[in-house]
């Protein structure tokens, strides 16, 4: 029983310690491109710092239950098969009004700004934002830019496969999709939204330095799920106007799947 | 206490008493089994295929662990690891935990409420034929189901369109092969039989009590199988709708959710999940049932704060229907819904968080035995109380678009359904395996067999908690050495194979203990429920006379005097007996058994092989479900005398 009551402490004290060390994310095994807790864009950090407002409060929660239960079970824990019947208590009227009121104003607490950041991810940007059709297919992507300097003679948007952006300017997607649904996620810059069939979802974000940021599919569309990646390439606005150029000189009435010969830059 | 019920009595009860002892004999050997009407024996056998279910699921389970456990895993390809992860899904869910639960309510119901079955034992025998015909027809996917050849070809057949079947990748044209037919057939199956186990479980609960036993004075357990039972009744029908719309497409070319011929893909997701949701709650109240009561008899104390835990159940039951679309924040419902099924998502943990606070009121103060069935109860409380917490993070919408789809939602629901479901039905395996085998499981084992799982648990799913931080998607095969999820992963990976030694351990333990010459006794742990007053195993008939009940936790009232003062006393010895022998007279009548629930059964599985291979089975299969249904309808019943 003794080494049983250890074991939990040593048990628990290991799994908060794995959660708190997960906060101060950012060496060795907690480094990944797509790290969520490594966010390089606006709405990327929002929704790190929105996570980590509700989760402080829960890990505290946690850590109260868990103490008050290995306290209750030391403390409380039958030492003889002879020991009294304890006093048989049914309930606690006020107490239960308590642990029904607190939790509520601590949970309206969360929803103010779950709210708040629902509507601002709801507003879409300005017009001085970029706008780019995304095309989920089995199994990639394709990016339309459908703004008036990217359209062709015949008045057709430019295409490609890789996703180029300026850096510190909105950029407003709408997502779409051919065949089945997927998911269009670069996890630094912004969470996702699903391409549905039939359906056209609004998204925008911002990147805050130039790079190159992983993504990936992350709606289940099939046996290509796991290679259909979706990499953003960020760039100084003078780089982006260099390549649109060049996208747009070189490549007339581009079809629809092919991929730009040469970036003019590679961060 | 002991053999209470084998007293001499009156010379009407023996008599009645013999002549219910010869009627459960009708049959012999197998065929008691195939024909039986027990509501006991029904229940084990449910427990018993789930538990074969469990294994296969937890196979599976074993197999996607290795091929993630490092970066390029090749143990299995993209095709045959997608059709892995949507049998594991489906298993667990309708082939494990819910049958699990439906293995207690058999078992226990009647006993609970002091009645000698359920309110249609026959039905109750059909439920679980229809389940298991059910189980058994979605397992035979694995054999043809792939459109490139059999199992026998090296092709594993098997749905691949996960266990949420997203239109429009469960379409004929992205889903070959009649994986998904065999998916849809038989989930439409194992809907008739929870529907049927609810309805009855419904029944029975509300028109079967035992005298003087009022809602109110109901066991906790009985109380959450109502409610169950109730979300069963509801959920049902609308999965079936879209498993019949997913079936019209698939089979007759209907365009249900073909967007090129103007259907909806969401419509799908919308009915998934309006059933999806309040099913998460069929999950997990029977175990929250269970947890209630071994807390009070572990600490020897009243469940603290009954009706408030009765209510708080009773208001999930309610608010698991407006929960739904918190599954799909990120398909393009608009702010408006988003804030709305956020704000939801965020109500329902107050019934929840009261559930969890009572349970440490109970213990409180209490004179806690550190048994194995209470040690799964605590790791109930635990696991689950970062399953809820969890949970409220993802009624943050903003935040939810990134953990949406990532393996922090698959940690998420492993710590409810398997920290909680799971934990808290080991528990009553644990609880009530006494009464049911007369032996007791072995404490030693019981305890190595908690802390492996404990550890194995942990060990398996909070890595991926940081994985889905790390923005490690679902349901992928595999992914590079660039992304810095190989670490977590093999540790997610070990913890696994630590939970199947704890369930090996768990096998041993069942083995052992059968082997054992103890002998549990009527009441083991000092209980406090109907249950524990007759004898382990209960005989066919339950009780021979119907109990009278004056309170909740009636047999612990019989047994101890609680003063004014709260000071209880054992009260004096043999009135546990209930010495009023009312048993003048009354016979013991027990439904007879049966065939035909079995035959009937066969039905709907053969009208499911028809559907994909040959339409002239599907009539043959609704001749053998009538027939089965007017036989066993006009059988005459034979009546004790």
């Amino acid at each position: 029983m003794r080494l049983g009551r250890l074991s939990v402490r040593y048990v628990l004290f290991a799994a908060l310690l794995l959660l708190s060390v997960l906060l101060f994310s950012g060496c060795g095994v907690f480094s990944s491109p797509q790290n969520t807790f490594a966010p390089e864009g606006e709405v990327a950090k929002m929704q790190r710092d929105l996570f980590v407002i509700v989760m402080i409060p829960a890990l505290l929660i946690m850590i109260g239950v868990f103490a008050a239960m290995i306290y209750i079970v030391v403390r409380f824990r039958r030492r003889s098969d002879s020991d009294p019947i304890p006093e048989q208590v049914h309930g606690n009227t006020r107490l239960e009004l308590t642990w029904t009121i607190l939790p509520t104003i601590l949970l309206i607490g969360i929803a103010v700004p779950t709210l708040w950041g629902v509507i601002k991810l709801g507003n879409q940007p300005g017009a001085e934002a970029l706008h780019v059709t995304v095309v989920g297919s089995q199994w990639q992507w394709t990016y339309e830019y459908t703004d008036a300097e990217f359209l062709d003679a015949n008045g057709d948007p430019l295409i490609t496969t890789e996703f180029y952006i300026p850096v510190d300017r909105d950029i407003a997607l709408e997502i779409e999709a051919l065949d089945v649904l997927h998911s269009f996620w670069i996890p630094k810059i912004a969470g996702k939204t699903d391409a549905v069939p039939g359906r056209s979802n609004d998204m925008w974000f911002r990147a805050d330095s130039p790079g190159t940021y992983a993504g990936q599919c992350a709606e289940f569309c099939g046996i290509g799920h796991p290679q259909m990646k979706a990499e953003l390439i960020a760039l100084e606005p003078g780089e982006f106007e260099a390549w649109a150029q060049e996208q747009m000189s070189g490549e007339p009435g581009g079809d629809g799947a092919e991929t730009p010969e040469s970036p003019t830059a590679s961060p | 206490m002991a053999g209470a019920a084998l007293e001499p009595r009156p010379t009407s009860v023996a008599e009645a008493l013999r002549a219910a002892r010869r009627q459960a004999g009708t049959y012999n050997g197998i065929w008691s089994w195939i024909a039986t009407v027990d509501h006991k024996r029904i229940g084990m056998m449910y427990g018993g295929t789930a538990f074969l279910f469990f294994l296969i699921g937890g196979i599976e389970a074993l197999v996607m662990r290795l091929q993630l456990a490092t970066p390029n895993g090749t143990i299995v390809d993209a095709d045959q690891f997608n059709r892995l992860f949507t049998m594991h899904g489906t298993t667990m869910v309708f082939l494990v935990v819910m049958p699990l639960s439906a293995a207690f309510f058999n078992l226990l119901i009647p006993l609970m409420i002091g009645a000698r079955d359920v309110a249609f034992p026959r039905l109750n025998a059909f439920s679980y034929w229809v389940f298991l015909s059910g189980g058994l027809f979605i397992m035979s996917s694995f054999l043809t189901g792939n459109p490139n050849g059999t199992i026998f070809e090296g092709h594993l057949g098997a749905p691949d369109a996960g266990w949420f079947g997203y239109a429009p990748l469960t379409l004929p044209q992205y889903s070959g092969g009649h994986g998904v037919d065999y998916w849809a057939l038989g989930l439409v199956i194992l809907g008739v039989s929870s529907m049927a186990g609810g309805f009855n479980f419904a029944v029975t609960i509300i028109n079967m009590r035992a005298p003087g036993m009022t809602l109110f004075k109901m066991p906790l357990f009985v109380w959450m199988t109502l409610v169950t039972s109730f979300l069963i009744i509801f959920a049902m029908p609308v999965i079936t709708v879209g498993l019949f719309e997913l079936l019209f497409d698939r089979l007759f070319n209907a365009n249900f959710f073909n967007v090129q011929a103007g259907g909806t893909p969401l419509l799908w997701q919308h009915m998934f999940w309006l059933f999806g949701h309040p099913e998460v709650y069929i999950l997990i109240l029977p175990a929250m049932g269970i947890v209630s009561e071994v807390l009070p008899t572990f600490s020897r104390k009243p469940l603290f704060g009954y009706p408030f835990v009765v209510f708080s159940g009773v208001a999930i039951g309610f608010m698991s229907w407006g929960v739904w679309a918190h599954h799909m924040y990120t398909t393009g419902l608009g702010s408006i819904a988003n804030s709305a099924f956020g704000i939801s998502t965020i109500l329902i943990a107050i019934p929840t968080g009261i559930k969890i606070f009572n349970w440490l009121g109970t213990l409180w103060g209490g004179s806690i035995s550190m048994k194995t069935p209470l040690m799964f109860s605590l790791g109930f409380i635990a696991m689950f109380t970062i399953g809820g917490l969890t949970g409220v993070t993802h009624s943050v919408v903003p935040s939810d678009y990134q953990q949406q789809d990532t393996y922090y939602v698959v940690a998420h629901f492993h710590q409810v359904l398997f920290g909680g479901a799971l934990f808290g039905l080991f528990s009553g395996i644990y609880y009530w395996f006494p009464k049911f085998t007369g032996k007791m499981l072995n404490e030693k084992i019981g305890q190595l067999h908690f802390w492996l799982m404990f550890a194995g648990f942990n060990l398996t799913f909070q890595p991926m908690m940081i994985l889905g931080l790390l923005g490690m998607p679902r349901r992928i095969s595999t992914y590079s050495d660039g992304y810095g999820w190989g670490f977590w992963n093999m540790m997610a990976t070990v913890g696994a194979f630590m939970i199947a030694a704890s369930i090996l351990t768990f096998i041993i333990n069942v083995v052992v203990s059968m082997r054992s010459k103890e002998r549990a006794g009527n009441d083991p742990w000092d209980a406090r429920t109907l249950e524990w007053t007759i004898p382990s195993p209960p005989p066919a008939y339950n009780f021979a006379e119907i109990p009278v009940v004056t309170a909740l936790d009636d047999f612990w009232h019989k047994k101890y005097i609680e003063k004014e003062s709260g000071v209880v006393v054992p009260a004096m010895a043999g009135a546990a007996n209930g010495e009023e022998h009312h048993g003048d007279g009354h016979g013991i009548h027990l439904p007879s058994p049966s065939y035909w629930p079995f035959v009937a059964a066969l039905g709907p599985v053969i009208m499911a092989f028809g559907f994909i291979y040959d339409f002239a089975l599907v009539p043959a299969g609704a001749v053998i479900l009538l027939i089965g249904i007017y036989a066993w309808a006009l059988e005459p019943a034979t009546e004790p005398e």
